[in-house]
């Protein structure tokens, strides 16, 4: 499984957007300003298809994140599961 | 009140006589935190920032004359204080809402390697970033500076703030910058828990005889701080 946390702020809610239309990903929304992303098997997102900046891009995980970045690229990023402790 | 203050000022202070402060390593554990004391100064934004500069005309000419920032103040003096301190120039411009860039020209010196401009990010980490109200400005410097002959790069976005980036003919490098947005208390809170979970993992790293090598790994503690924080009720 692989787990990522988002901070409600604009910059971030592409995630969000992005991961809501995926039925395999469950989204919810915590009282304390962060969404939770969890897929049963891998993340992968496109920058593109997000319309972020490089800058936002680059930092697309600083609201938290339990897996393993598998490919980090300029256009897409592939996070698979783990078991390593956090 | 002032000129009090000045009267009990000593020239022979620790400050002054006792150097070796400006350099050695600070123990930051020894010190007293703002948060345990009882008075709280407050600060009320940047009156200035100063850099050293060997090109005295060329910097004048690029702040006054290129970039239009009025020449507000000039101190010109004797080498004082410090042994071996030579006669200087000390000028300031104005950058809007009373901050302002100053300059030292240090009569008589010349630049030192270390002082040389580098196209390296750990040179370019020391910079002076201005502000600008609305995006019309931004596009308006930018263009108007490239017409005025400058390179400047292309607008950065970062998280809540949209940049350009351009040298002076120091080669500092200078930035001017749009807030996109007001950061809220979630913001601070996210700030505190990312460092948070930088400082433990660098700590636990070190500990170990080994070191913090990627951000992956901080991302991976946040993940930690996160779940614990919104597992909290
Ligand atoms: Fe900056």
């Amino acid at each position: 499984m692989v787990v990522l946390y988002v901070l409600d702020v604009k910059e971030f809610l592409p995630i969000v957007e992005t991961a809501r239309k995926i039925s395999d990903w469950t989204v919810s929304k915590s009282d304390k300003g962060y969404y939770r992303i969890s897929s049963p098997t891998e993340i992968v997102l496109n920058r593109k298809a997000m319309k972020m900046k490089p800058a936002v891009w680059y930092g697309l995980f600083t609201g938290g994140m339990n897996g393993e970045i598998a490919e980090f690229g300029r256009e897409e990023v592939r996070v698979i599961g783990t078991n390593r402790a956090l | 009140m002032q000129e009090t203050l000045h009267q009990e000022a000593r020239s022979d202070s620790p400050y002054t006589t006792k150097r070796e402060y400006q350099t050695r390593e600070v123990d930051i554990g020894s010190l007293k935190k703002a948060s345990g004391d009882t008075v709280q100064p407050r600060l009320d934004g940047v009156d200035h920032t100063a850099r050293p500069t060997w090109k005295l005309r060329e910097t004048i000419e690029f702040y006054r004359d290129i970039l239009g920032l009025p020449l507000v103040h000039t101190i010109s003096a004797r080498g004082w204080g410090d042994p071996g301190h030579p006669d200087f120039l000390h000028f300031f411009f104005d950058a809007g809402k009373g901050a302002t860039i100053a300059f030292f020209y240090y009569i008589g010196s010349d630049l030192t390697e270390k002082y040389m401009p580098e196209d390296h990010h750990f040179y370019s980490a020391t910079h002076t970033a201005w502000s600008v109200p609305t995006a019309e400005e931004l596009q308006c410097w930018k263009t108007t500076l490239e017409a005025r002959g400058l390179t400047v790069s292309p607008y950065t976005r970062h998280e809540i703030l949209e940049s350009i980036y351009f040298r002076d003919p120091n080669g500092y490098p200078i930035e001017i910058t749009l807030r996109l947005r007001d950061v809220e208390v979630i913001d601070e809170l996210d700030a505190k828990l990312t460092l948070e979970a930088a400082i433990q993992v660098e700590d636990e790293l070190r500990t170990k005889g080994d070191r913090l090598r990627d951000i992956d790994t901080v991302w991976r503690r946040k993940a930690k701080l996160v779940e614990e924080f919104i597992g909290e009720r």
